[in-house]
C-alpha cells in the first residue's frame, strides 16, 4: 500500500506542477499547448547542467531562464504576432522535443539516456517509506495553496483571471491583457521548470529523449478537467496519475493475463474519460475555457 | 488574385523567420547553421534519384493532409492524424494477414480499405465526444495519438509479431511480396495514382459540393450555419471521418508500399508534418500538393544529414516546429506592430 501511494506521488507530481502553469496562462487567457515542450526542455535542462557542472542550484536556473525563454517566445508568436494560440503552442512542443533531442546529440554525440551523479535532494529517511521522494513532493501542496491565494485571493490575480474573462473590462481600469498574458506565461514557466526537474532528477536522476511522453498534454487536460482552478486541477492532475499507477501496478500483478501496452494506456484513457465527465457535468462554460481564448 | 499572392508572400516570409529561429537554435547548440541548412538542401535536392526520394516522402504525408484540410476547413481542431495513420496501417495489416496469398488484385484495394476503415474508427469517438458531449477535440485526439502508438506496440509485440524477430524490435512478418504496392525505395505508379485521386476527390469535395461549402462557413461561423438549417452535427461528423480515412489510408499505404511490414513506432512525425502541411497551405487542398513536396523534401533530408553530413535528424523535427510556430501568424497583426512603433518614433 505505502509503496502505491510512493509511486502515486511520484507520477502525480510533475503533472500536477504542469498543470499549475496551465491553470494561470487559461486564466490570463492562453491556451497554453506548449506545456509537453517547456517540460521536457526543463527536464533535460536540469539533467545536462547537473552533469556538466555538478551545482544543482545552477541546473534549476538553466531550466527556469529557458522556460521562460521559449514562454516569452510563444507570447510573441500568440499576442503580438498573433498566431493561432493551439499551433503555436504545438510549435513550441516540437521546438521542446526536437530541441532537447538535437542538444543531447550536440554535447554527448548521440540520442541516448543521459545520467546525472545527483538528482533533487529527498526529503529523508525521517519519514520512512516515502524517505525517497522528493523535496519538490513535498513542496507540491505548498505551491498549490499559493497559486490558488494569489490567484483568487490577490487585486493581480483577479486582474489576471479578468484578462482571460472579458479582456475589454480589463482594459476599461487600465490592465493591459497583453502584457498580463506576458506575466502569466512567465510565471507559469518556473512551474514547468520544476515539473521537468521532478520528472528526471526527481527520482530517476535521468533524461532520456521524448521522457514527457505526453504528461505535458495531460497536464493541459487537468487545467479543463479541474475547470482552471488550481485546486481542482491538481486534484485531476493526481486522478490522471492514479491511472497510471494502477496501470503500473495491474502490469506487475495482472501482467501475465492483460496485454501491458493497454494498461499502460489508461492514463491516456483517464484523461479521456475526464475531459468527457467535465463537460458533461456541464461546465460547458468552463470546459471551453474563458471567452477570449482564440481559435483558428 | 491580390489577396492569394498576398497569402503566398505572407506565408513565405513567416517561414523566413521560422528559419532564422533554427539559425539561432543551431548555433545555441553549437551546430553551424549553414552548414545544417546547405546540408538539408543537398539532401533533398541534389543527391542521386532525389526525386523519387522526396515522392517517397511527401504522397503519404499528401494523402493525410487533403484529410486534416478537411477537418481544419469544418473547424475541428483533429490533431489526431497520427493515431489515425497508425490505427489504418494496424486495420491494413490486420487485413494482409488474412489475405496472405490471395491475389493482390483483391488483396490490395482490400487492405487499403481496411486501413481507411480503421483511421475513420479511430477518428469516430473524438467526434462523437466532441458533437454529443462537447469535449474539447485537441486534447482528446492528442490523447488517441498515445493510445494508438500504445496499441501499435501492443499488435507488433502479441497478435501480430513476427515469430522469427528477435526480442528487442517489434515488429510483424513481412508482408505477402505479392501484395506490396512498391519498393522499399517507396515511390510506384499505384501509390502516386492514389494521391493524385485523394487531391482531386478532396479538391472536388470542399469545392464542389454542398459538404464543402457547408463545413468551410461551419469552420468559421457554426452558429449561423446551424441556424440556416444545416445539420452541423452530421458535417463535423463526416469531416473527422473523412480525415480519419485518409490518414489511414496513408497508413496502409505506408504498410503496403515502402514498409512492408508493422514496426512499433514508425514514422513518429507522420502526422504533425501532415498538420503543418495543411496549415501552411492555408486549407486549400490544391496548394497541399505543393506544400506536400516541400516538407517531403525535408522528411527526405531528415535521413540524409546523419548519413552524409553527420547532423542529427532532430534538425528536420526543429525546423518543423518553428514553422509550425509562426505560420499561423497574421500579416495584419505585424503591420499593426509595425505602424505602432513607426508612430512611437515620431512622438
Amino acid at each position: 500500500m505505502e509503496d502505491l501511494i510512493v509511486a502515486f506521488l511520484r507520477s502525480g507530481t510533475p503533472i500536477v506542477y504542469v498543470a499549475l502553469a496551465g491553470v494561470i496562462a487559461q486564466r490570463a487567457g492562453v491556451w497554453n499547448l506548449g506545456l509537453e515542450g517547456l517540460m521536457i526542455v526543463g527536464a533535460c535542462a536540469t539533467i545536462v547542467t547537473i552533469r556538466l557542472t555538478g551545482s544543482l542550484p545552477l541546473a534549476l536556473a538553466v531550466a527556469v531562464l529557458l522556460c521562460c525563454a521559449l514562454s516569452a517566445l510563444l507570447w510573441f508568436v500568440v499576442e503580438i504576432l498573433k498566431a493561432n494560440q493551439i499551433i503555436a503552442g504545438l510549435g513550441i512542443t516540437g521546438l521542446g522535443l526536437g530541441g532537447t533531442a538535437l542538444a543531447l546529440t550536440a554535447i554527448f554525440g548521440s540520442e541516448a539516456a543521459v545520467n546525472a551523479p545527483f538528482g533533487l535532494p529527498r526529503i529523508g529517511p525521517a519519514f520512512g517509506a516515502f524517505g525517497g521522494l522528493s523535496v519538490l513532493v513535498a513542496l507540491m501542496p505548498v505551491l498549490v495553496f499559493g497559486t490558488w491565494l494569489v490567484l483568487c485571493r490577490t487585486r493581480f490575480g483577479l486582474r489576471l483571471s479578468a484578462c482571460g474573462e472579458h479582456p475589454f473590462a480589463a482594459r476599461a481600469i487600465g490592465v493591459s491583457p497583453t502584457l498580463m498574458r506576458l506575466w502569466a506565461l512567465l510565471l507559469g514557466a518556473p512551474f514547468c521548470a520544476l515539473a521537468g526537474a521532478e520528472l528526471a532528477a526527481g527520482s530517476l536522476q535521468m533524461f532520456s529523449v521524448n521522457m514527457t511522453s505526453g504528461r505535458g498534454f495531460m497536464g493541459f487536460a487537468a487545467v479543463i478537467f479541474g475547470a482552471g482552478h488550481p485546486v481542482g486541477a491538481a486534484l485531476a492532475a493526481f486522478f490522471f496519475a492514479f491511472a497510471g499507477a494502477l496501470g503500473i501496478r495491474a502490469q506487475l500483478l495482472y501482467g501475465d493475463r492483460v496485454p501491458s501496452a493497454l494498461l499502460l494506456a489508461l492514463p491516456y484513457l483517464a484523461t479521456v474519460a475526464g475531459l468527457w465527465l467535465s463537460a458533461r457535468l456541464g461546465r460547458r462554460s468552463t470546459a471551453s475555457g474563458p471567452n477570449e481564448l482564440g481559435r483558428l | 488574385m491580390t489577396t492569394q499572392l498576398a497569402v503566398v508572400f505572407r506565408t513565405f516570409a513567416f517561414i523566413l523567420a521560422a528559419l532564422l529561429l533554427c539559425a539561432l537554435i543551431f548555433a545555441a547548440v553549437g551546430l553551424s547553421a549553414t552548414e545544417t541548412l546547405q546540408g538539408v538542401i543537398e539532401g533533398a535536392l541534389f543527391r542521386p534519384r532525389a526525386l523519387d526520394h522526396v515522392l517517397r516522402w511527401a504522397l503519404p504525408l499528401l494523402i493525410t493532409s487533403v484529410g486534416v484540410v478537411i477537418c481544419f476547413r469544418a473547424g475541428f481542431f483533429n490533431i489526431g492524424a497520427q493515431g489515425q495513420f497508425y490505427m489504418g496501417a494496424i486495420a491494413a495489416a490486420f487485413a494482409a494477414e488474412a489475405l496472405r496469398g490471395t491475389s493482390p488484385l483483391v488483396a490490395v484495394p482490400l487492405c487499403l480499405a481496411a486501413g481507411m476503415a480503421g483511421g475513420a474508427l479511430w477518428a469516430l469517438w473524438p467526434a462523437l465526444l466532441r458533437v454529443r458531449a462537447g469535449a474539447d477535440e485537441v486534447i482528446t485526439t492528442m490523447m488517441g495519438n498515445f493510445i494508438a502508438a500504445l496499441a501499435l506496440v501492443h499488435v507488433t509485440s502479441g497478435p501480430l509479431k513476427d515469430p522469427s524477430g528477435s526480442g528487442q524490435a517489434t515488429s510483424s512478418r513481412p508482408i505477402d511480396a505479392a501484395h506490396r504496392i512498391s519498393e522499399t525505395t517507396g515511390t510506384s505508379p499505384v501509390i502516386l495514382a492514389t494521391a493524385v485521386l485523394v487531391v482531386l476527390l478532396g479538391w472536388w469535395l470542399t469545392r464542389r459540393t454542398a459538404f464543402g461549402i457547408l463545413s468551410g462557413l461551419a469552420g468559421r461561423n457554426p452558429s449561423m450555419v446551424a441556424w440556416q438549417g444545416a445539420r452541423v452535427e452530421s458535417i463535423a461528423i463526416s469531416a473527422f471521418l473523412f480525415s480519419g480515412g485518409l490518414a489511414g489510408l496513408a497508413g496502409s499505404i505506408e504498410l503496403l508500399g515502402p514498409n512492408g511490414r508493422l514496426a512499433s513506432g514508425f514514422l513518429p512525425t507522420h502526422g504533425f508534418t501532415a498538420i503543418l502541411i495543411g496549415l501552411v497551405s492555408s486549407l486549400s487542398v490544391l496548394a497541399t500538393v505543393v506544400v506536400a513536396l516541400f516538407f517531403g523534401a525535408l522528411a527526405s533530408a531528415a535521413l540524409y544529414l546523419p548519413i552524409v553530413a553527420g547532423l542529427p535528424a532532430a534538425a528536420i523535427e526543429i525546423i518543423n516546429a518553428s514553422i509550425a510556430l509562426f505560420i499561423t501568424a497574421r500579416a495584419d497583426a505585424v503591420r499593426g506592430v509595425l505602424s505602432r512603433w513607426r508612430s512611437r518614433w515620431k512622438t
